[in-house]
């Protein structure tokens, strides 16, 4: 009878485990994360743009949204176009924020702050598929890459967002 | 006397601030086997298709990054070390890709396309403090020997760590972060776009004559310009 029950068990796991391992196919093929270039009078250092971009890609791999994560720029075959996205975007403001402002008054007087809009295409006909805006408030203590990281995830967050809400049958 | 007692001040300065500087140099790390790290590509990466199968030679590596020790990726807690030169390494990885795709000439005479790497920065840059910031920065300069002409391409690869607490850990997440930073530059400038229109501005096709290496020297011009009135 256990051998029985063991024996069940055994199969009942074998027929399921693979299933389960198993990673749904992603809807696009891959996705390839542009430099977010500074708008006019944003005063921050260059090495920031850089440092956006490294979280972006990261928290774009960490989403697994996309089959692959391209370099900037990364030659693509005109095959996988149609199913390959490009993220572009500029930051388009940033606070530097006053620690005696956010000391005195509180209540989210003084942050830094920082502004993102970028945008979500198709690489074949360059359809726009998502906008997205991101607007990052941390304290004025803190290091601006921090901001980076955070923009970065709610970046990746609303596009994961919109694409589910794009598959879903209406 | 008071002269004398002054001197003995001076010395004693002097003596001490001696002495803090041998301390100085005594607290920077020196590399060992234990903080030793060995950087390599965990895969080849695969270089984009040309209309014409061509060949590379890989004719050096600058380090223009000019850092005093290139090799020290890590200051703090004892220092992390890699055991060959950034140009190595990159001479490296950029050799066994092209051999892999079997796009390295044997040697300069044999090759479609010659490369001179003017590396920049390799390592670790400054990150928010709760992660590592891998960073691997290159300029290429792509020359053609037939036509003596010559283009220039950047490319750049970055990745990001989690931080570690044990020293083990931090070695082994610094390694990895700047693994991947190093394969996702070479991905950069073997896979990319610049590459892509720089050989094909620089290419000749086999069967059309290469144009002179040196081009014939212009009719002589005045100062202004005008080429001298005859006579």
């Amino acid at each position: 009878m256990k051998i029985m029950a063991l024996g069940t068990l055994a199969a009942v796991l074998a027929g399921t485990l693979p299933a389960i391992a198993k990673d749904p196919e992603p809807q696009f093929k891959s996705v390839e994360a542009k430099h977010f270039p500074r708008a006019e009078g944003v005063e921050l250092s260059p090495a920031f743009s850089d440092y956006l971009y490294a979280e972006l890609r990261a928290e774009l791999t960490k989403a697994k949204l996309f089959g692959q994560v391209l370099g900037e720029d990364e030659v693509v075959d005109a095959a996988d176009a149609p199913k390959s996205l490009v993220i572009v975007g500029t930051i388009t403001e940033y606070k530097k924020g006053s620690v005696v402002k956010s000391e005195l008054i509180g209540f989210g007087a003084g942050m830094r702050s920082l502004k993102v809009d970028a945008n979500v295409a198709r690489r074949s006909d360059q359809q726009n598929l998502t906008a997205i805006h991101v607007h990052v408030k941390v304290s004025p203590r803190w290091d601006e890459k921090i901001m980076a990281r955070a923009a970065a995830k709610n970046i990746v967050k609303q596009l994961k967002n919109s694409l589910k809400a794009e598959t879903k049958p209406s | 006397m008071c002269f004398r007692r002054v001197a003995l001040r001076q010395w004693c300065i002097l003596l001490a601030c001696a002495l803090a500087s041998v301390t100085a140099a005594a607290d920077d790390p020196k590399p060992t086997p234990e903080n030793t790290i060995h950087v390599q590509l965990a895969e080849p990466v695969k270089p984009q298709a040309f209309s014409r199968p061509l060949k590379f030679f890989l004719v050096d590596v600058i380090d223009r990054s000019g850092s005093a020790q290139p090799m020290m990726v890590f200051k703090p807690r004892g220092g992390i070390f890699l055991d060959h030169t950034p140009s190595d390494i990159t001479r490296a990885g950029l050799e066994t890709c092209l051999k892999s795709a079997n796009m390295l000439a044997a040697d300069r005479d044999s090759a479609d396309l010659l490369l001179t790497v003017y590396l920049f920065n390799f390592g670790l840059s400054d990150s928010s403090g709760m992660d590592f910031f891998g960073k691997v920065e290159f300029a290429v300069t792509l020359k053609n020997p037939k036509t003596a002409k010559s283009q220039q391409i950047t490319a750049s690869g970055t990745s990001i760590a989690g931080v570690a607490v044990r020293k083990k850990n931090i070695q082994k997440n610094v390694q990895e972060d700047i693994e991947r930073a190093f394969a996702d530059a070479l991905r950069n400038l073997l896979r990319g776009v610049k590459l892509r229109d720089a050989v094909a501005a620089l290419d000749v096709p086999p069967d059309l004559p290469a144009a002179p290496a040196q081009p014939p020297a212009p009719p002589p011009t005045t100062a202004a310009g005008k080429p001298p009135a005859a006579g």
